[in-house]
């Protein structure tokens, strides 16, 4: 339990330094479930999670002068103290960087996670600590502890094209955005700013550009790759990646403390240089710095308060994540950034006598419409020449092939559009005498060049894929289970079987050989790019959120984490939810001033 | 997603881990395994390890997979990062390995000239190739590279890991004999 005295509005001098005092370390926890109710608990806004969309959230609420307190259900993490592996040799990891059998078995689930290894597996939960119920196979993947999947996330930073908003009324397959390109574009350069994107200028309308640091070279096959695709199909454009990363930092990157990037392609143990954007290394310090952040680690939020009198939230109902005890926050303003899906439980499990369905949800639509990214096909080649070419470093990012399908308009059987991320690489040599001296030198030179690729696809957002709280199965602090109801449809078969054979084509007029194809099967989720459930629109019978992601039920609660996607464009996601969190803030800022809100 | 992944789907070979593997990195629901101490006995370990340094020996350009201590980081691979039925394979194909030599040459393994070493594993590997992945010598040879290429001498004296590159350069000439990046 937190006592009134700890969790003072007195500003932390360094980030945490509340957190140090943590309520799982008081002595003397009074007894469980007791609400305590004090003034000092109080604050202009209150965000709940502390990842990619919640460390913006608390960054631009503190630039604006707000008191905010950011509510996270994980483990404190501090930038480069708490990055144990960040400067481990390989060979200094127990096994090499692999997981043990015993780990695998007891995590059969979040193992399956891109990068999870020796290395970076305490930035993933344990699957035991965390379940949920999977009515069809989902694969949720998470990372509970402050900084969230920020610590672990791929960083790849496309915007999102005029057409995306727009594809999905105009191909007949979803529900229009209430807001288009020219309303997040301004906000997508004030995050590529601070953040720091690198990439080229390309100009695509696929894939529409930024404020980019400078890109991450091609290497020699990667460039022959890009320049054969764009000959051959004169529309096709394999461009540098446009990823999170310092290439070359400006002042406003020196100010968060965080350097060059050293490519050294271990971002996902944390970087001790803040090459990379997390929210570790960059919102959450830089919030901290205005003296308005107050940031708890291990408070679950159970729940938001619905004051019916007041006719808006005032405030959340947090559990204790160690002593379980129960407390509440009280705030003018609450963003909910604990992921699409926490994000979409919480409200869920928001019920009040206004709302006995979940907060803002009159339509029963909360829930419903989620969605994801169709990963499931890769491709890869190998292709003769470029033996005298090498590179140097490990490259962070990977190429991006901008999505050529139905832009603008309906040129396949299927809907939606895909981005394709590709690259090359040295394979190890298969010298032909097997045993000996001149095996293992030879083993130790680069082998042939390879090239892989695989899809990032889009998917239909149907009120049949939904999200729901378990009727009586609950997790360890009570609150009802996640079951999951999201599954393929017709349409990224379709997709599918269009880029296997589309990727097939591109290998081999790069001039590859022993071009294989696949369709790894994996299910919803492994993707990590669940979206929706709390869509954004115009019309409150057809949606959950306006055009500035508040609950159009309950105004002074927004959303803007991925659970906000009317749709799941082909793009990575998170800089879109980062550009909707700075202009949400921007419009509640505002309105709060005018005591709107 | 990442490329680590894309990669690994692959099974291409990068960052000196062989990503080829049978048993490796699948989760099962069997375990038989004593929790405490090693699958191989001390004799198999110095049995496993004479093999992964006549695989990979000492040359001029860089200590083999003895001096890497491959033995040692074999056996604990194999101890608690292989499912059961892999482990067991390799065991008992030791015993067929021991089995082998003593009948081809009257002696043990160790105590083999180099040359004879050599011949027999190439005689050996070529059965492995014949017969397919359930032979255990695939595995052996897995593991000695594995244990090879992610130790400290794999990864800097036969290839070159740098912790810190500093920076990316996307294409530059391949000197003649260039070790490959760890
Ligand atoms: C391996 C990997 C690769 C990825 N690659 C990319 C990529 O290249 N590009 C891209 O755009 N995206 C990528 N993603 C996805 C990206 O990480 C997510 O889109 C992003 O982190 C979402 O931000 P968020 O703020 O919504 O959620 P998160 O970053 O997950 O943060 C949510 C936070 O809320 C906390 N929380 C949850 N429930 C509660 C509760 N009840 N109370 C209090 N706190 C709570 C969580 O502990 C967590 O800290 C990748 C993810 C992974 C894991």
């Amino acid at each position: 339990m937190i006592s009134p005295t700890r969790c003072s509005l007195t500003v932390p001098t360094r980030i945490f330094s509340l957190a140090a005092n943590g309520s799982s370390r008081d002595p003397n926890p009074p007894s469980e479930k007791a609400f305590v109710t004090a003034d000092v608990t109080s604050f202009d806004a209150i965000v709940i999670g502390s990842g990619i969309s919640g460390g913006w959230a608390a960054k631009e609420l503190c630039d604006k002068g707000l008191k905010t307190l950011v509510l996270e259900r994980g483990r404190d993490v501090a930038h480069i103290k708490d990055y144990p592996t960040a400067n481990l040799n390989p060979w200094e990891l127990p096994h090499r960087g692999a997981m043990s059998r015993q780990q695998l078995k007891e995590n059969p689930l979040i193992s399956k996670a891109a990068g999870y290894g020796e290395d970076t597996a305490h930035f993933f939960i344990k699957d035991q600590d965390h379940p949920y119920v999977q009515e069809k196979p989902f694969d949720w993947i998470r990372g509970y502890q402050v900084g969230g999947k920020s610590l672990t996330w791929g960083r790849a930073c496309q915007r999102w094209s005029k057409y995306e908003f727009t594809a999905p009324e105009r191909q007949g397959y979803g529900m229009n955005w209430p807001i288009g390109y020219d309303d997040v574009a301004p906000w997508y350069s004030h995050v590529e700013k601070f953040i720091g994107v690198c990439g080229n200028r390309d100009g695509l309308a696929a894939m529409p550009d930024g404020e980019y640091l400078p890109p991450f070279d091609f290497n020699c096959v990667e460039k022959h790759l890009s320049e054969k695709v764009r000959a051959h199909y004169g529309n096709r454009y394999i461009v540098q990646g446009r990823w999170a990363h310092l290439s070359q930092p400006k002042e406003i990157h020196l100010q968060q403390g965080r350097g060059t990037c050293q490519a050294r392609n271990l971002c996902m143990r944390g970087c001790p240089y803040g090459g990379y954007f997390s929210s570790n290394a960059s919102t959450l310090p830089w919030a901290a710095k205005t003296g308005n952040l107050t940031i708890r680690p291990d408070s679950v939020v159970h729940s938001i308060i619905y004051d019916e009198a007041k006719g808006k939230a005032t405030g959340v109902r947090v559990i204790d994540a160690h002593t379980h005890a129960v407390t509440e926050y009280h705030s003018r303003t609450i963003f909910v950034n604990a992921s699409a899906l926490n994000t979409n439980l919480i409200l869920l499990n928001s019920t009040s006598r206004r709302f006995p369905n979940g907060l803002g949800n009159d339509t029963g639509l909360l829930g419903r419409y989620v969605c994801h990214h169709n990963y499931r096909a890769a491709a890869n080649g190998k292709i003769a020449g470029f033996e005298d070419q090498y590179f140097y470093g490990r490259n962070p990012t990977e190429c991006i092939l901008a999505n050529f399908r139905n832009l603008g308009k309906q040129d396949t059987d299927f809907v939606g559009g895909y981005t394709t991320f590709t690259g090359a690489y040295r394979e190890r040599p298969e010298p032909a005498d097997r045993v000996g001296g001149a095996y293992k030198d030879a083993l130790a030179q680069p082998g042939p060049w390879g090239i892989y690729m695989y899809m990032q696809g889009e998917t239909i957002p149907k009120q049949t894929n939904h999200v729901r709280l378990h009727s009586t199965m609950k997790d360890q602090w009570g609150i009802p289970l996640l079951v999951t109801s999201v599954h393929y449809d017709d349409n990224d078969e379709k997709m599918i079987r269009d880029w296997l054979a589309e990727a097939k084509q591109m290998l081999e007029v790069a001039g590859c050989h022993a071009v294989e194809t696949r369709d790894n099967h994996q299910a919803p989720g492994l993707d990590i790019h669940e979206m929706g459930g709390a869509r954004m629109g115009s019309d409150p019978k057809t949606s959950m959120l306006n055009e500035w992601n508040q609950l159009h039920a309950c105004k002074n609660v927004f959303v803007t984490d991925g659970a906000c996607m009317t749709s799941t464009g082909n793009q990575s996601p998170s800089i879109l939810y980062m550009a909707l969190t700075a202009r949400a803030v921007n419009h509640a800022a505002d309105e709060m001033a005018k005591q709107n809100l | 997603m990442n490329r680590r992944e894309a990669v690994k789907t692959t099974t291409a070979f990068l960052g000196g881990v062989l990503l080829t593997s049978n048993g490796l990195l699948v989760a099962c629901a069997r375990d038989t395994s004593n929790a405490s101490g090693k699958i191989l006995t001390v004799d198999d370990q110095s049995l496993i390890e004479e093999i992964a340094d006549t695989l990979l020996p000492t040359t001029p350009a860089s200590p083999g997979a003895k001096a890497a201590g491959a033995g040692a980081a074999i056996n604990l691979l194999l101890t608690d990062c292989y499912e059961p039925d892999v482990q067991e394979r390799v065991v008992n194909g030791l015993t067929e390995f021991r089995r082998t030599c003593d009948k081809r040459t009257g002696s043990s393994f160790a105590s083999l000239p180099k040359n004879d070493r050599e011949e027999l594993l190439r005689e050996i590997d070529l059965q492995a190739q014949k017969a397919g992945d359930a032979h255990y010598f695939g595995l052996v040879r897995e593991l000695a590279l594995r244990a090879y290429f992610s130790s400290e001498i794999g990864k800097t004296k036969a290839l070159r890991f740098v912790l810190v590159p500093g920076k990316w350069v996307g294409c530059v000439p391949l000197s003649p004999g260039q070790p490959a990046w760890g």
